[in-house]
C-alpha cells in the first residue's frame, strides 16, 4: 500500500514535469539537446555572439530542452552566464519587454531596478550592460519563448537586441522558440539580416523512440527506497504490458492524432492516475480507459446524452433547412419547418413558441448551433441568422445513439427529399 | 464604488454561498445560514481550506447523485496527498454540477485551494486581482478602501506576482506541515466559467495564458483546474493543440434526475408518484435541473391540492385520482415551463398564484388569447408601441394606403392589391421578411403613424361619446404630449431598439422588437383594431 502510493507519487511527478521526459534524450549525440548545447557552449567558449531558433509544434519539448541545456551550462560555468527569460505571451509589447529585461538584468547582477525608468533608459541600460558583460567575459543568454509573438508590431525589441549583438564587445546568445515553422520569415528585413539562420527543428519521436521513452518514464528506479521486491514485480508486470501488441496499438492510435511528447505525457498521466492503489500495479485496463478518454468526441457525447427530444427536433429542422440549400435561415424559419413537420405527422411533441425558443437558447449555449455573424446585437434572437455547428453525419450518429430520440426524427432525417 | 462594494460582500461568504446555492436548486434543507455582512468576517480562511466541516467520501458521493463516476475520476486525476497533477478541465452543459462537484471534492479532500469565477470577475484585471487577493489572504474592506492587495493589469505582472504569492503560500504550508500536516503541500487554483473569457477583449491572449499557466510558472506544487460549459474543442484554436486532461460531465439521465429530486423530500412516496407522472414529459423538453425544479415546485403544490393530509401514503386508486387531477395542468404548464414565479414578498406570491391559476384555467379552456398585460403602461406609450410595431412590420410604401383619411376603405383596397400580385413573388418576399425580421424606420415615420392612429381613435371615441351623449373631453387630451420622452422610455425597456443610422441622411433609425402576440395584447387593452392595419401577404 505505502509502496504503491510512493510509486504513484514518483510516476506522477515524472509525468507532470516535461524536462524529465527529455532528459532521456540527452545521451544521443544526434539529439537537439546536444546540438543546442554545442552551439551555446561554443559561443561561451569563443566569447562570440550567436542566435538560434528552435522550431516545432506545441508540446514537442522546445522549452524543456532549452531548460536542460541551460541547467547543465549553469552547472559547468556558474559565474559566466546570466539568463534572461521572456515570453511572447507576456512581453510582446516592446516597452514592457525592455523593462522586463532591465529588471532581470538588475536581479542577476544585484543592481537596483528603477520602475520609473523610461523605455529609452531601459534600452540604453541593456546595451550598456551587454557591453560591460562582454568586457567581463560573461555571456548573457536571452530565451524568447513564443518568438513569433515578438514579431508583431515594429519589432523594435528584436532589432535593438540583435543590433547590440553585432558589436564585437558584446557576448550574448539569443534562443528563440516558436511553434510557427515560418517564424524567421516573419522578421523584418533589417532584423533578419542580423539574425543567424541557425534553426533546430523538433519533430515527433519515431515509434522506437516512443517505446524507449515510455520505458524511461514508467519503470520504477531501483534506488528510490522502495522495497526491491515490489520494484521488480512492478517492472516485470509493466514490461509485459509494454511488449503487448494491444499496448502498441493504443500508443499508435494516440500518436496518430498528436505525436508530440507532451500528448504522450498526458495520456500516460491519465493512465497512471487510474492506477489502483490497492493492488499497486499498472494494468492494461488503465491504459485502455485512458485511451477512451483521450478519444472523446464532445459534440456527439452532447447529442447522445444531453439533448432533449425538443432539442433534437430543432436540430433536425435546421438540418433539413440546410439540405434545402437555404443560404441563411433563422429561428422563425426553423419554427416554420417545425410546424410543417407537425402538420404533416401529428407528433406528440408540439410545443409553444417560447418553449422552443428556450430549447433553441440551450442549443446556443451548448454550441451545437451558432449565429452566423457575431454582431447584430440589436436584432432580437429569433431573427438573427443561425447555422449548425455540427456536420449532418455527427447529427445522424447522435440521433441513432440517443436512446430518447423518436423514430420519426430518423425518418425525417433520412428522407430529406420529402417536401 | 457601489459595484465594488457588492463584489466584496459577495466574495466574503463565498465558500458557503456558492455551495449552498448549488444545492439550493436541489431544494436541500442543509441551507447554511448566510453570514450577514455586518459582523466582522468569521475566521479568515487563513489556510485557504473549505470553510465548512470536511465530509467523508460516502457523504460526498451521496450528496451528488448521478455524479459518482465524475467524482471518482476527478479524485484520481487530482491524486493522493502531495502528488503533482497536470491541469484538469471539467466540461459539460449548464447545471450539470461541475462547480458544486469540484467544491465538494475539495471539501472532502480538505486541501488549500483558490476559486475564481470568470463570471463575477468579468475582466482580466479583476480576475488576476481576485486570485492574488485570495492567495495573499487579503480582504477588501472599508479600512483598506476596498482596494486589492496588488494592482495588476498586465498579464506579465500577474505572472510575476502570482509566482511570488504561490511561493510564499507553499513555504507557509511546508512550515506548518511540521506541526499539523494533513493538508498537503499543494495549492490548487480553480478557474470557473472559462468559456466567458472568449467574449473579453484580447480573449485569445488571456485564454492562452490561463491554459499555459502551468508551463509558464513551472511550479509543480500548483494544481490548475478549469471549469467550462463549452467543450474543449472550443479552445483548440486559441491555445495551440495541447489541452488539459478533460473530464466530461454529461447531462443527467432520467434516473439521476429522479434521484436528485427525491432528495430531502418530506413524503418520499407521494413525491415519487408525482415524479413518475411529470418527469418523463418534462424531460422531453429540457433536462436542466434548475428549470425542472422551478416547474415542479408549483406543479407539486397543485398535485397535493386534493389531499387533506400531506403525510399520507398514496395507494393505487388515489394515485389515479391525483393523476386525473394534474393531467390538464400538466399539458398547460409544459408550454409555460419557464415562467419563474416572482416572490418578493408573501403578498405578491399570493398574487402570482392567483394570476397563474387564472391563466392556467384559460389555457385549459383553449382561450389564451384573452390573457392580459401584466404590467402597467400609459395609454400614449401603448399607442406609440403599436405605431412602432406597425412601422416595423408594414412596408413604408403602404402607409398612405393604410392610413388615408377614410380609414375603413383601406382594407378593401389592400386585398385587391395582394390578389393581383404574383404568388411566386409573394412567397419570395415572405421568406425575405422571415429572414430579415422587423424592419427599421425613421422617427418621422413613427410620429406620422402615431398621429394617424391616435387621431383615428380620437374620432372613434368622439363618435362613441356623441352616441352616449356624454362629453368627457379631457380623456383624449395629451396623447400627443411628450412623445419623445415616451420613446426613450420604450427604448430603455427594450421594446424598441435603436439600430444604426441611415447612411444617406444620417438620421437615427428604430426597430420594434415586440412580437405579434404582445402587440395584439396591447391593442386589445386600448380597444385598437390592430389587425386592420397589419399588412399581410
Amino acid at each position: 500500500m505505502v509502496a504503491a502510493e510512493t510509486a504513484l507519487a514518483i510516476l506522477r511527478t515524472r509525468l507532470s514535469n516535461p524536462t524529465f521526459a527529455h532528459s532521456h534524450l540527452k545521451s544521443s549525440s544526434e539529439s537537439n539537446y546536444s546540438k543546442l548545447k554545442f552551439i551555446v557552449s561554443s559561443s561561451i567558449a569563443e566569447a562570440c555572439n550567436n542566435s538560434v531558433l528552435l522550431l516545432g509544434p506545441r508540446g514537442s519539448g522546445k522549452v524543456a530542452v532549452a531548460e536542460l541545456v541551460l541547467e547543465d551550462l549553469k552547472a559547468e560555468h556558474a559565474d559566466e552566464i546570466s539568463v534572461i527569460r521572456l515570453n511572447g505571451l507576456l512581453h510582446s509589447d516592446d516597452n514592457c519587454a525592455l523593462k522586463e529585461i532591465a529588471r532581470q538584468l538588475c536581479l542577476e547582477h544585484r543592481l537596483l531596478f528603477s520602475k520609473m525608468a523610461s523605455s529609452d533608459d531601459n534600452s540604453q541600460f541593456m546595451i550598456d550592460m551587454l557591453r560591460e558583460c562582454g568586457l567581463a567575459h560573461k555571456t548573457t543568454i536571452f530565451v524568447l519563448d513564443e518568438f513569433d509573438l515578438f514579431t508583431q508590431g515594429k519589432q523594435r525589441l528584436l532589432y535593438s537586441l540583435l543590433d547590440a549583438l553585432q558589436t564585437l564587445t558584446s557576448q550574448a546568445v539569443v534562443i528563440g522558440m516558436s511553434c510557427r515553422l515560418d517564424a524567421d520569415q516573419l522578421l523584418e528585413k533589417r532584423v533578419r539580416s542580423r539574425f543567424s539562420n541557425r534553426k533546430l527543428l523538433f519533430i515527433p519521436p519515431s515509434a522506437d523512440e516512443m517505446q524507449r521513452l515510455i520505458e524511461h518514464l514508467l519503470y520504477l528506479p531501483k534506488d528510490s527506497g522502495l522495497p526491491t521486491k515490489f520494484v521488480t514485480e512492478f517492472n516485470s508486470r509493466l514490461s509485459n504490458i509494454i511488449s503487448d501488441k494491444k499496448f502498441k496499438e493504443i500508443v499508435n492510435s494516440i500518436s496518430a492524432v498528436d505525436g508530440t511528447i507532451s500528448n504522450l505525457l498526458t495520456f500516460l498521466f491519465r493512465a497512471v492516475s487510474y492506477m489502483d492503489v490497492e493492488s499497486g500495479f499498472l494494468m492494461m485496463e488503465n491504459f485502455k480507459s485512458a485511451e477512451l478518454c483521450m478519444q472523446k468526441q464532445p459534440k456527439i457525447d452532447c447529442l447522445q446524452a444531453g439533448a432533449s427530444v425538443l432539442d433534437l427536433y430543432i436540430l433536425v429542422c435546421m438540418n433539413r433547412l440546410e439540405i434545402k440549400e437555404r443560404n441563411s435561415y433563422n429561428f422563425t424559419s426553423i419554427m416554420k419547418e417545425y410546424k410543417a413537420i407537425h402538420d404533416a405527422y401529428k407528433t406528440s411533441d408540439n410545443y409553444a413558441f417560447t418553449v422552443c425558443l428556450r430549447a433553441f437558447e440551450h442549443l446556443l449555449d451548448q454550441e451545437l448551433i451558432g449565429f452566423v455573424d457575431s454582431k447584430g446585437h440589436n436584432q432580437s434572437i429569433d431573427f438573427r441568422p443561425v447555422r449548425l455547428l455540427i456536420s449532418s453525419r455527427e447529427l445522424y450518429e447522435g440521433l441513432k445513439s440517443n436512446p430518447l430520440s423518436p423514430a420519426i426524427l430518423l425518418k425525417l432525417f433520412d428522407h430529406e427529399s420529402y417536401k | 464604488m457601489a459595484n465594488e462594494e457588492t463584489k466584496t460582500l459577495d466574495s466574503t461568504p463565498r465558500r458557503t454561498t456558492r455551495s449552498s446555492s448549488s444545492s439550493l436548486s436541489l431544494s436541500s434543507p442543509q441551507k447554511p445560514s448566510l453570514n450577514p455582512p455586518n459582523p466582522p468576517p468569521p475566521s479568515l480562511p487563513t489556510d485557504l481550506l473549505f470553510s465548512a466541516q470536511p465530509i467523508t467520501l460516502d457523504q460526498l458521493l451521496s450528496n451528488l447523485p448521478g455524479r459518482n463516476p465524475q467524482i471518482l475520476e476527478v479524485l484520481r486525476l487530482i491524486g493522493p496527498l502531495n502528488s503533482p497533477t497536470q491541469p484538469i478541465l471539467l466540461y459539460g452543459g449548464v447545471s450539470t454540477g461541475k462547480t458544486s462537484t469540484i467544491l465538494q471534492v475539495f471539501r472532502y479532500l480538505n486541501r488549500p485551494f483558490v476559486y475564481a469565477s470568470c463570471r463575477s470577475c468579468y475582466n482580466p484585471r479583476i480576475l488576476f486581482e481576485s486570485v492574488l487577493n485570495q492567495l495573499l489572504r487579503h480582504r477588501r474592506s472599508r479600512s483598506s478602501g476596498f482596494a486589492s492587495s496588488k494592482r495588476c493589469e498586465r498579464a506579465s505582472e500577474f505572472v510575476d506576482l502570482l509566482r511570488d504569492a504561490l511561493l510564499r503560500v507553499l513555504n507557509e504550508l511546508k512550515e506548518r506541515r511540521g506541526g499539523k500536516g494533513g493538508n498537503g503541500e499543494m495549492v490548487y487554483v480553480i478557474f470557473d466559467n472559462v468559456e466567458l473569457i472568449r467574449s473579453w477583449d484580447k480573449s485569445s491572449l488571456i485564454l492562452c495564458l490561463l491554459f499555459r499557466l502551468f508551463d509558464i510558472l513551472k511550479i509543480p506544487e500548483l494544481g490548475l483546474i478549469y471549469i467550462s460549459s463549452s467543450t474543449p474543442d472550443a479552445y483548440y484554436s486559441m491555445t495551440g493543440s495541447i489541452g488539459p486532461n478533460a473530464v466530461h460531465f454529461p447531462e443527467y439521465t432520467l434516473n439521476d434526475l429522479h434521484g436528485i429530486f427525491m432528495r430531502n423530500q418530506e413524503n418520499p412516496k407521494l413525491y415519487s408518484s408525482f415524479l413518475s407522472v411529470v418527469l418523463k414529459p418534462f424531460s422531453r423538453v429540457t433536462k436542466r435541473v434548475d428549470e425542472l425544479a422551478t416547474a415542479f415546485e408549483s406543479l407539486f403544490r397543485k398535485y397535493c391540492e386534493p389531499l387533506t393530509d400531506l403525510k399520507l401514503f398514496p395507494d393505487e386508486r388515489m394515485k389515479r385520482r391525483l393523476f386525473d387531477y394534474i393531467q390538464p395542468h400538466l399539458t398547460a404548464s409544459l408550454n409555460e415551463t419557464f415562467d419563474v414565479p416572482v416572490r418578493s414578498s408573501s403578498e405578491s406570491a399570493k398574487d402570482g398564484d392567483y394570476t397563474k391559476k387564472g391563466s392556467i384555467r384559460k389555457t385549459v379552456g383553449g382561450n389564451d388569447s384573452l390573457a392580459e398585460l401584466d404590467f402597467h403602461m400609459s395609454v400614449s406609450a401603448k399607442y406609440l408601441l403599436l405605431s412602432a410595431f406597425l412601422a416595423s412590420r408594414n412596408p413604408a410604401t403602404l402607409d398612405a394606403a393604410l392610413f388615408d383619411s377614410t380609414g375603413g376603405s383601406s382594407s378593401r383596397k389592400r386585398k385587391r392589391k395582394s390578389s393581383q400580385a404574383s404568388i411566386d413573388q409573394n412567397d419570395h418576399k415572405a421568406e425575405e421578411i422571415l429572414i430579415k425580421g422587423p424592419g427599421t424606420f425613421p422617427l418621422e415615420r413613427l410620429l406620422a403613424i402615431f398621429q394617424c392612429i391616435t387621431s383615428l381613435s380620437e374620432e372613434a371615441l368622439e363618435e362613441e361619446q356623441l352616441q352616449e351623449g356624454k362629453g368627457i373631453e379631457n380623456a383624449t387630451v395629451g396623447l400627443m404630449s411628450d412623445v419623445l420622452l415616451q420613446l426613450s422610455t420604450l427604448c430603455n425597456a427594450n421594446f424598441l431598439c435603436k439600430s444604426g443610422s441611415c447612411p444617406l441622411d444620417g438620421s437615427r433609425r428604430y426597430r420594434s422588437t415586440i412580437d405579434e402576440d404582445f402587440a395584439l395584447k396591447v391593442a386589445r387593452s386600448i380597444n385598437f383594431p390592430l389587425s386592420k392595419y397589419i399588412y399581410r401577404r
